[in-house]
């Protein structure tokens, strides 16, 4: 392979054009795994991506009562899952230039401004079922804020800063820092976190047809056409972009590329995308081994995960942990 | 790079890992709705504090705390729990819809506990560089949440294995905090566990028999 040293800016950009182009794969990937495990043949790998291509072809049909909200938001949402792969170690294990505009909760607030927008977007159709989803997703955002907060104080207390690559850094140290008490906690309760927000069993069922135990998934239920398919691709990146922090940043945030070659990316970007189906295989067997929970017990699926975020904070402020 | 507050040593490391599967197990004893799964969850708790046994005998050379090791892991993880599935299967009653509040709730109620206790032991002016003070402040919580359990929940089988991992909570302090314990004093703590055994099993016995129901709240009804 010929050797060409890239721009740092260049893999900026690459971070972006990876879970742009790679996040309806992994989507494919999981919907064809959890099929297998199910004893059905599922859809092809790539299935997603013919989806999206036939979306785009299709007209767009706004709700009479809609306004350019309704537009907006999807695209919106698109933008905003664009922007944050810029802020998070995607690829590499030394920092980009634009790493410092956005620490963990300025990432936060990007995909907080995301699911936002959608559920405005959502909300502006006048549809029963498309309001009831995005007031759901906005309740339990809520919920589950507490724990992605007490994630962050972990981070903070361990690195003295809250960005993502140092927290990396830190757990590709030495095997004691990535086996102590601290990380293993916030690790587990990140894992719930994105369980939630990618709106997998035992929070939600991810394939069901049935409107009263959607939340994320009734929020699109209005769009059609290029909208919906922005839609879809976004929860595609979406769950991408959290996949990714939770490889990179706390369970495995070894196999990044360490300089600037073209072809260390290059393996960088082939190893995410096979830890990206490794941790996607964890989430088809949880998602064919547990039930979906009742939405009023959700709160208590969101109290574990606050629970284990606490507790990393509490035997890191006594003593070390 | 920024500065890491770094990890602490290995002894401190191990002891703290296991206190904290200790404490998570009481957290999901306190969730679990079948009587069978708590019992099954104490003697995953009792596995993990004899593995602390045989960790703090490896690592701080106590040869005694082989022997309590081996006692504790033949009673409490296999008698025990053993007795009290029986007890269970004979009196055919699998769920304990038993909480006297909302399971989040209780959680929430337990981390605020929990939290208390740490605190309150984190600053108990025991200083010694071989202790690890966290597994001390697990050690605390882990007693305070078993006292929630026996308090939150109604019905016998909580309130047995709630005393049950209390007694762990307590054998958790006692290896971190003085490994060279003498054996028989933890031994008499084994003892008593065995007595509380044979009362909870007693009151299991007959609380079903006259009432036909696990719940505590139907304790009055046992009125000769």
């Amino acid at each position: 392979m010929v050797a060409v040293e890239l721009a740092p800016a260049e893999i900026q950009v690459l971070q972006v054009l990876t879970i742009l182009v790679l996040s309806p794969l992994v989507s494919g990937w999981i919907a064809h795994l959890e099929a297998r495990l199910q004893g059905r043949r599922g859809p092809r790998i790539l299935q997603p991506y013919y989806d999206l291509a036939k979306l785009f072809r299709k007209e767009t049909l706004i709700p009479e009562d809609a306004g350019w909200v309704f537009v907006a938001g999807p695209m919106v949402a698109f933008t905003c899952y664009l922007i944050v792969p810029l802020l998070i170690p995607v690829l590499t294990t030394f920092p980009l230039p634009l790493f410092r505009t956005g620490d963990i909760l300025g990432g936060g607030f990007i995909l907080a401004l995301a699911g936002f927008s959608v559920a405005l977007a959502a909300a502006e159709t006048g549809g029963p079922y498309a309001q009831l989803g995005s007031s759901r997703a906005m309740t339990f955002g809520a919920l589950i804020e507490p724990s992605i907060l007490f994630v962050t104080f972990t981070v903070a207390l361990v690195t003295t800063t809250d960005l993502p690559y140092f927290e990396a850094a830190a757990a590709r140290s030495s095997l004691s820092q990535a086996i102590r008490p601290a990380h293993l906690l916030i690790a587990v309760a990140f894992f719930l976190v994105v369980l939630n927000d990618t709106g997998r069993i035992p929070v939600e069922s991810h394939a069901s047809t049935l409107e009263f135990g959607m939340i994320d998934e009734a929020r699109t239920l209005e769009h059609s056409g290029p909208l919906f398919a922005l839609l879809k691709w976004g929860s595609a990146m979406k769950q991408m972009i959290l996949y990714v922090l939770l490889i990179n940043v706390f369970v495995a945030p070894w196999g990044l590329a360490g300089s600037t070659a073209s072809g260390s990316v290059l393996l960088a970007i082939l190893a995410l995308v096979g830890k990206a189906f490794g941790v996607g295989a964890v989430f088809a067997v949880i998602d064919n081994s547990f039930s979906k929970l009742r939405l009023f017990k959700i709160t208590e699926f969101m109290a574990a995960a606050f629970l284990l975020a606490i507790l990393a904070v509490l035997v890191l402020y006594v003593g070390g942990g | 790079m920024a500065a890491v507050v770094l990890a602490p040593s290995s002894f401190s490391d191990g002891t703290e890992a296991i206190a904290l599967v200790v404490l998570l197990t009481e957290f999901a004893m306190m969730r679990a709705s079948l009587s069978r799964s708590q019992v099954r969850l104490y003697s995953f708790q009792s596995l993990a504090v004899s593995a602390l046994a045989v960790f703090v005998a490896a690592t701080q050379h106590v040869g005694d705390l082989y022997v309590l090791a081996g006692l504790s892991f033949v009673l409490k993880v296999v008698v025990v729990p053993r007795i009290v599935l029986r007890l269970l299967r004979d009196s055919r009653v699998d769920l304990a819809t038993s909480h006297r509040l909302g399971v989040a709730t209780m959680v929430l109620l337990a981390i605020v506990v929990a939290a208390f206790g740490f605190f309150v032991v984190g600053g108990l002016p025991v200083h010694s560089p071989s202790l690890p003070a966290p597994a001390l402040g697990l050690a605390g919580a882990v007693i305070l949440v078993s006292f929630l359990l026996v308090i939150l929940r109604s019905d016998v089988v909580s309130q047995a294995v709630g005393f049950f991992s209390l007694e762990n909570g307590v054998s958790l302090a006692s290896l971190v905090l003085a490994a060279g314990l003498p054996l028989i004093v933890e031994v008499a703590f084994l003892f008593d566990l065995l007595v509380a055994v044979v009362v909870f099993g007693v009151l299991i016995r007959v609380h079903h028999g006259r009432s036909q129901t696990l719940s505590t709240d139907a304790l009055d009804r046992l009125r000769g």
